[in-house]
């Protein structure tokens, strides 16, 4: 009756369900353990909860054998493992067991040891065993980290809200204000020597650029003992300057310890130190519960840094106050506000009668902010988020043990206007203390591109509470 | 060669077989008639082993069929055809391959053999040409001869007619009551046939049972059931309302 | 008090036919069991089954499979962007339909397509007496009928648990991947990685156990139905009802003895 006959479509209908299944089965293939070749080693953990028979054993990520089995000696978990005849463990290598992300299966990984090192035998025991970290540890820890945070959160609500925060915090900005007026003044009534400084500044400028474009030379020559930075290090001139240079931030400093200007009222003011003073006993409190868990090599740290900037063609400063929160080594987190004496701009479309005007007004009493997440790859941080209130990115380089920094940053993208763009170098000259200088918005269509220079200020956490909490109050 | 001694069935409280006693001769035609849903069919189920009863014995050549294991009933069976009410054609085959259902099953005869039997069988039953066709395409009647050709593929020595004419126009009941009679005289058939078409009864039947509340109660050659004078069977003869049979 | 007699003497009554048929059913899977192991095989018969429960489903089964395996990559995709975990979204479909969905939703596509054709045809049969005419010649309807389709559907669920598992996860594949931009190494990665092959055999030793309940069933309801016409249509509707709950129960415990 039909074309093709019951019997071809069947066979054709089971031939098809038959590839599917050769197909995935080979697709998730599993080498075929289940044939029992290779050889056994075993390893003795004290904590095996979670790893199952048949889990994967890896390393660097290929899988190299399977879990054969689990049991108890001695009160502590024996775990026999099958390992591909091709694949030779070291007498050294160690062995952890690992999770697939945070609730995943877990699975053994194996670290080669030292090349050369005689090899395993059949039933042969990896003595070096690492502790795994045990998730439940972490979890309980986690916990308490959070109420931790919650207190650190309650308390600088304390601190904000309320009348009285209220006024502290306009008593601070009204300070830091001032502040900035002073630093200007500063800096007007020390013209002279900012020029030197600037032309110091230049001519540091000038060598680093020579520096950079042959680094692998320097590299070398350092380690030698001579080229540019030799003469660098010797040229008598460059002394000169920096001694210049240090005696005008001495001089700052000095006026900051008479308790003239702002700083000196900041510092003084009792009720801002007081409510600070809680607030960084409980982040104290909070770090503690997290330095628990981490390891003193993975420490958790945090910064604080004020930053101010002159810029030369607004004849106004710039500054940036910033709390940088590293967790680790390689990545951190920024929060900051910025005082811009330009302000904030804002936009608003204006339709009239049709016709859509678009306003933009710069609220000079805006304060804009800076929230960024930041990775660090050995040199080079990238880093994003939120710039100056806008959307962006930044890219630093550090060299010099990280006491020289280069950076370039991008944001405030928008189709009506070129983007601000600004590059600037900074150079620690002695603890705490940076000084800098670059080019800011030097894209500006609206006329806003400014060279500036100027230093900051950068704290510890460990520092800060220290200076903090032994200021003496007169 | 089939008797039936003292036939009780019940399913659940219907009562339909309540001690029925039944002898049905060799080379003859036996009509069973009665009123609807009175047990004409249960009683040949019986016959073929369908249905066991609950009390009484059914024999077939000498032998109570109620006591077979599967195998024996069946080696009883094949001298067995069977043209149920419906026809009963396998609806998922075709009228040549219901034809060549009990041949395929119980004999090894080549494929090419099969099927000239077929056509032969179709051919003694007046049907030609429609080995090919569906039964749900076929008529009535034509239903009815295949399921007779079918009935008879294996040559059977008895063969069971379950209301053979019910549902068809008069012409075609008379062709149908000729294809029995001829078959029968044919090949020397013992036929049981259940019925209630007076006109069939009497052109077919060489005896004639009546069944009324689960017993025969007339017995005899046409002539004799004609000249009865139980009640029962005058009524029933009569298609009168008045008499013992309660239409309610 | 008499509503009350009445009322304990339905639940009597009920609780007396359930046990009746539980009896009932354990008599016919032994009496298919038996006549499964007798010869001869009727491998045209099997063959017209797995036309009939296989290949005809195979559209059904392919359309369900595709759109559940779409549906979870999105659930799914909503849930984990909450983690950054969007590539789980790969394994997660991939689990699910080789554990659980592929077997479960063609045992029960199939249930509505081919067990409920079962029960109505062997109700039909029976009632017009076909199959009386299979005992009358000697062909046992329970060998002729019953066995190849319980063959049929075990053999065949399997392959069309296959079939859903693998446009399931590509249904998955075409939300999550182009539709949702997760990435394409990381979402077949995340298969291959947390798949193994017991996810996939068990599956379809699940399918094949689906497929024997779905036939038996769909057969016992068709071949036990009284009533006629009527009954015909109650059979049906009973063999998808029973089978259909008999899947999703049975998967609890399989999947207890499994996974
Ligand atoms: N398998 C069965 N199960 C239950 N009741 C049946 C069965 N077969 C027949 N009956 C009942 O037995 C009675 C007689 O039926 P039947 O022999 O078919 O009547 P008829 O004489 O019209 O052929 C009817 O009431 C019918 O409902
Ligand atoms: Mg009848």
């Amino acid at each position: 009756m039909s074309v093709i006959s019951t019997e071809a479509k069947v066979g054709l209908f089971i031939l098809i369900a038959l590839i599917i299944l050769g197909y995935m089965s080979f697709q998730v293939g599993e080498y075929g353990f289940g044939l029992k070749k290779g050889y056994l080693v075993k390893a003795v953990f004290d904590n095996v909860s979670g790893l199952e028979k048949d889990a994967s054993v890896v390393i660097a990520g290929v899988e190299v054998g399977r879990v054969e089995g689990v049991s108890l000696v001695h009160g502590k978990a024996l775990v026999l493992m099958r390992i591909l005849p091709e694949v030779m463990l070291e007498r050294d290598a160690s062995v952890s067991i690992k999770t697939h992300g945070v609730l995943g299966d877990k699975y053994v990984e194996i670290v080669p040891g030292t090349v050369g090192e005689e090899y395993l035998l059949d039933g042969g025991v990896i003595t070096n065993v690492k502790k795994q970290a045990d998730i439940d540890q972490l979890l309980r820890d986690l916990g308490s980290i959070s109420s931790d945070v919650m207190k650190v959160t309650s308390s600088l609500e304390n601190v904000i809200s309320g009348e009285e925060g209220e006024a502290n915090l306009k008593a601070i900005m009204t300070n830091t204000r001032e502040l900035m007026e002073n630093l200007n003044n500063i800096v007007k009534r020390n013209d002279e020597k900012v020029s030197v400084m600037i032309s110091n500044f230049s001519n540091a400028s000038k060598e680093m650029e020579r520096a950079f474009t042959s680094l692998n030379e320097i590299v070398d020559k350092i380690n030698r003992g001579e080229g540019t930075i030799g003469q660098l290090v010797k040229d008598e001139g460059v002394f000169d300057n920096l001694d210049k240079t240090i005696a005008s931030l001495r001089e700052i400093a000095e006026k900051i310890n008479e308790g003239k200007g702002s700083i000196g009222r900041l510092v003084n003011e009792e009720e801002t130190v007081d409510n600070i003073n809680a607030s960084l006993k409980s982040l104290d409190t909070s770090m503690e519960g997290i330095n628990k868990y981490i390891t003193k090599t993975d420490q958790f740290r945090t910064f604080v840094s004020y930053r101010g900037e002159y810029l030369f063609e607004e004849d106004n400063a710039k500054s940036y106050v910033e709390l940088k929160l590293r967790p680790r080594e390689d990545k951190y987190y920024i929060v900051g506000v910025v005082a811009d004496p330009r302000g904030k701009r804002s936009v608003t479309d204006r339709t009239v009668d049709g016709t859509t005007s678009r306003i933009e007004e710069w609220d000079r009493n805006e304060l804009l902010f800076n929230a960024e997440i930041a990775k660090r790859y050995k040199d080079v941080v990238l880093r994003g988020g939120l710039l100056e209130s806008t959307g962006g990115v930044g890219i630093d380089y550090f060299a010099f043990n990280d006491d020289l920094k280069l950076t370039f940053e991008a944001f405030d993208f928008d189709s009506e206007r070129n983007p601000h763009l600004k590059f600037y170098a900074e150079y620690g000259i002695f603890n705490h203390i940076y000084l800098s200088a670059g080019y800011d918005d030097f894209i500006s269509d609206e006329g806003n591109e400014s060279p500036f220079a100027g230093f900051s200020i950068k704290f510890e956490d460990e520092d800060l509470k220290y200076l903090l909490s032994n200021v003496p109050i007169p | 060669m089939i008797k039936l001694v003292d036939v009780h069935k019940s399913f659940g409280d219907n009562h339909v077989l309540r001690g029925l006693n039944l002898e049905i001769d060799k080379g003859k035609t036996t009509v069973i008639i009665g009123r609807s849903g009175g047990g004409k069919s249960v009683l040949l189920k019986h016959i073929i082993g369908l249905l066991k009863p609950d009390k009484g014995q059914v024999i077939v050549d000498g032998v109570d069929v109620a006591g077979l294991n599967d195998r024996e009933m069946n080696e009883v069976r094949k001298n067995f055809g069977v043209l149920f009410q419906g026809s009963a054609l396998f609806d998922s085959m075709t009228v040549g391959e219901n034809v060549a259902f009990p041949l395929r099953e119980h004999t090894k005869k080549k494929d090419r053999e099969i099927r000239k039997i077929v056509s032969e069988r179709l051919r003694a039953v007046g049907l030609t040409g429609v080995e090919e066709i569906m039964p749900s395409e076929l008529s009535g009647g034509m239903r009815k001869r295949a399921g007779l050709a079918r009935a008879i593929a294996l040559h059977p020595q008895v063969v069971l007619f379950d209301e053979p004419t019910t549902g068809l126009d008069p012409v075609m009941t008379e062709a149908v009551n000729e294809l029995i009679i001829n078959t029968q005289r044919d090949f020397n058939l013992t036929c049981v046939a259940t019925s209630h078409d007076m006109q069939s009864i009497f052109t077919i039947g060489h005896k004639i049972a009546m069944i009324y509340e689960g017993e025969v109660v007339a017995y005899g050659t046409p002539e004799e059931i004609r000249k009865s004078e139980n009640p029962v069977l005058k009524q029933f003869l009569s298609g009168s309302l008045e008499g013992p049979i309660n239409i309610l | 008090m008499r509503n009350l007699i009445v009322a304990f003497d339905d639940l009597g009554r009920s609780v007396l036919r359930t046990v009746e048929e539980m009896g009932s059913i354990l008599i016919f899977f032994v009496s298919v069991m038996v006549w499964m192991f007798r010869p001869p095989l009727r491998l045209r018969l099997i063959f017209k089954q797995m036309e009939f429960v296989g290949v005809k489903s195979l559209f059904v089964v392919v359309l369900t499979g595709t759109f559940t395996g779409m549906v979870m990559a999105l659930q799914g995709y909503y849930g984990f962007r909450m983690f950054s975990a969007e590539s789980m979204v790969g394994s997660t479909v991939a689990l699910g339909m080789t554990r659980e969905l592929g077997p479960v939703l063609t045992a029960l596509m199939v249930t509505a397509r081919a067990g409920s054709a079962m029960a109505a045809e062997l109700g039909t049969m029976k009632v017009t007496e076909q199959i009386d005419a299979l005992y009358v010649m000697s062909a046992n309807p329970i060998k002729y009928l019953i066995v190849p389709r319980v063959i049929a559907g075990v053999l065949t669920l399997p392959a069309l648990t296959i079939v859903a598992d693998f446009v399931g996860i590509l249904g998955g594949y075409f939300v999550g991947v182009p539709v949702l931009g997760i990435n394409a190494g990381a979402f077949v990665n995340n298969i291959t990685m947390l798949v193994g092959l017991d996810d996939i055999y068990n599956g379809l030793v699940k399918a094949a156990f689906f497929g024997f309940i779905l036939s038996l069933f769909g057969c016992y309801k068709g071949f036990t139905m009284t009533g006629g016409a009527e009954g015909v249509g109650k059979a049906t509707t009973e063999a998808v009802v029973l089978s259909s709950i008999s899947i999703l129960v049975s998967d609890y415990f399989l999947t207890a003895i499994m996974f």
